[in-house]
């Protein structure tokens, strides 16, 4: 496996958070976790991205120990909810930031920007500010900005929960694309059910800091908990 | 509309600007007398003074000068560090109303408070022992501005940064800092007045052994020596005036 967390358990004075959530995720792929605002799945991904300390339990990534490595030196970019450009830097600087900290060259800089900026088809927007893109342009500088450093592993917290139903969509095709052609190892947080089944390869559902993680679709489905059938019985009774 | 506007505002910029051309003209007056309207001549000597030779009102606006730069810059500096950590600390109140105690006596009373420690750490007199004391009034004051600066969205910059690599130090250089600059500019502006204008505190534990410009007024206006009162609190006046422009400059225009 990829990604091995284990045991994670966290709690905020008396209020566990996280009870033993154990997870795994195979390389190249995306693990879509559901549930509802407030149930822990934030903490996981903080916990998994080191900018959050657990109070037990170990997490690998690629069979190496990074429990007890810091955020910075663990390589895996946490995509927020807000995109979080950085205010005073330009899109084309934003993207960059994982490159100049890295110290590359310009001109290698340019050319994977440039590239990127193709792929995300923002191109036309490079020298603008964030405050001039619109929500989905901002999304799409977060995830080239992600990208670029070819991190092993993105945790995605929530990322399009603040898009109108279209753009969402349209962001949600443009990652499963780019996942595809950029070989993503990816854990997807949200508390929508049906953008949990279109972006996950597999599902797991978070309860009250409770981890379930299902061996396939059929199995998510059928678990009356995830709410899944009471959706499909609420269309069926409109039709 | 527009012309009662603009008199409006004429009338403003006269009532506002009134006190300060009325002192620059005492401050190029000699032997200005009741009943005449206007002084019977001006002189540059009074700003000859001041600016070639070497005398105290010199020394005092040196002193001052040196005072609030370095207060400051203090101030500005350790109030944004340590904003940082009130801010994210479990405690926050109970630290808020620590931050707070320096505020809660009069500048003077506190000053006399403290006067016994300045005395047996041999700090009261000097340049150091002023410095420090003014730092006890604008290194809260400036912890409690930046207060508001430190929210989660800085918060979540800073975790965004550190997964993309990068380090504490790159991270406040870059990021933190240029995003805190209309902060830190203000704050300095703002440490720099207090400490500028400072009275009380500075008589008390400098002893008038260190004289600073408000000092040096408060001494015309004693001696009822009314063109140096006039001369000293013109120069009172410039620094505020020249933070006023750059604030507009570098804050207002830069924030549109």
């Amino acid at each position: 496996m990829y990604l091995k967390v284990e045991n994670i358990v966290k709690a905020y004075g008396k209020r566990k958070v996280l009870q033993n959530a154990s997870l795994q995720v195979p390389a190249n792929t995306t693990v879509s976790i559901l549930g509802k605002s407030g149930c822990g799945k934030s903490t996981l991904l903080k916990i998994i991205a080191g900018i959050e300390q657990q109070d037990s339990g170990n997490i690998y990534l690629n069979e190496e120990n990074i429990t007890t490595k810091k955020a910075n030196r663990r390589n895996i970019v946490y995509l927020f909810q807000e995109a979080l450009l950085f205010p005073h830097l330009t899109v084309f600087e934003n993207i960059a930031f994982g490159l100049r900290i890295r110290k590359q060259s310009n001109d290698h800089i340019r050319m994977k920007v440039n590239s990127l900026l193709e792929q995300l088809e923002i191109s036309g927007e490079a020298l603008k500010l964030p405050d001039q893109l619109s929500g989905g342009q901002k999304q799409r500088v977060a995830f080239g900005r992600a990208l670029i450093i070819n991190p092993p592993l993105i945790l995605l917290d929530e990322p399009f929960s603040s898009l109108d139903v279209e753009t969402r969509a349209t962001m949600q095709q443009l990652y499963k694309s780019i996942a595809n052609s950029y070989s993503i190892t990816a854990l997807f947080v949200t508390h929508d059910l049906k953008e949990c089944l279109i972006m996950g390869d597999s599902i797991a559902y978070m309860e009250n800091g409770n981890l379930t993680v299902y061996d396939n679709r059929t199995a998510f489905i059928n678990d009356l908990k995830t709410g899944v059938k009471g959706e499909i019985n609420f269309w069926n009774t409109l039709n | 509309m527009f012309k009662a506007k603009s008199i409006l505002f004429f009338l403003l910029l006269i009532w506002c600007s009134l006190p300060l051309l009325i002192l620059l003209g005492l401050s190029f007056a000699f032997s200005w007398t009741f009943p005449n309207i206007l002084p019977r001549y001006f002189t540059l000597s009074h700003w000859g003074e001041f600016l070639f030779r070497n005398n105290n009102l010199q020394q005092s606006f040196f002193n001052s000068f040196t005072i609030s730069l370095v207060v400051a810059l203090t101030a500005t500096l350790l109030g944004f560090i340590c904003s940082r950590w009130v801010a994210y600390h479990k405690r926050k109140n109970l630290l808020l109303i620590l931050t707070y105690f320096p505020f809660a006596l009069s500048p003077v009373i506190f000053a006399i408070c403290l006067k016994f420690y300045f005395l047996k750490t041999g700090l009261a007199g000097n340049l150091q022992g002023i410095i420090l004391a003014q730092l006890i009034i604008t290194y809260p004051y400036a912890t409690i501005f930046f207060l508001s600066f430190w929210n989660n969205m800085i918060k979540n910059y800073q975790n965004l940064a550190y997964t993309l690599g990068s380090s504490s130090l790159f991270t406040y250089r870059k990021i933190i800092f240029p995003i805190a600059k209309s902060f830190l500019l203000t704050c300095f502006f703002q440490c720099f007045i207090i400490s500028w204008f400072e009275y009380g505190l500075t008589n008390i534990i400098g002893y008038g052994k260190v004289q600073t410009l408000t000092m040096k007024v408060f001494q015309f206006i004693g001696e009822a020596n009314i063109y140096y009162a006039a001369l000293s609190s013109c120069l009172l006046v410039l620094p505020p005036v020249i933070l006023l422009w750059l604030n507009k400059k570098f804050i207002v225009y830069q924030n549109r």
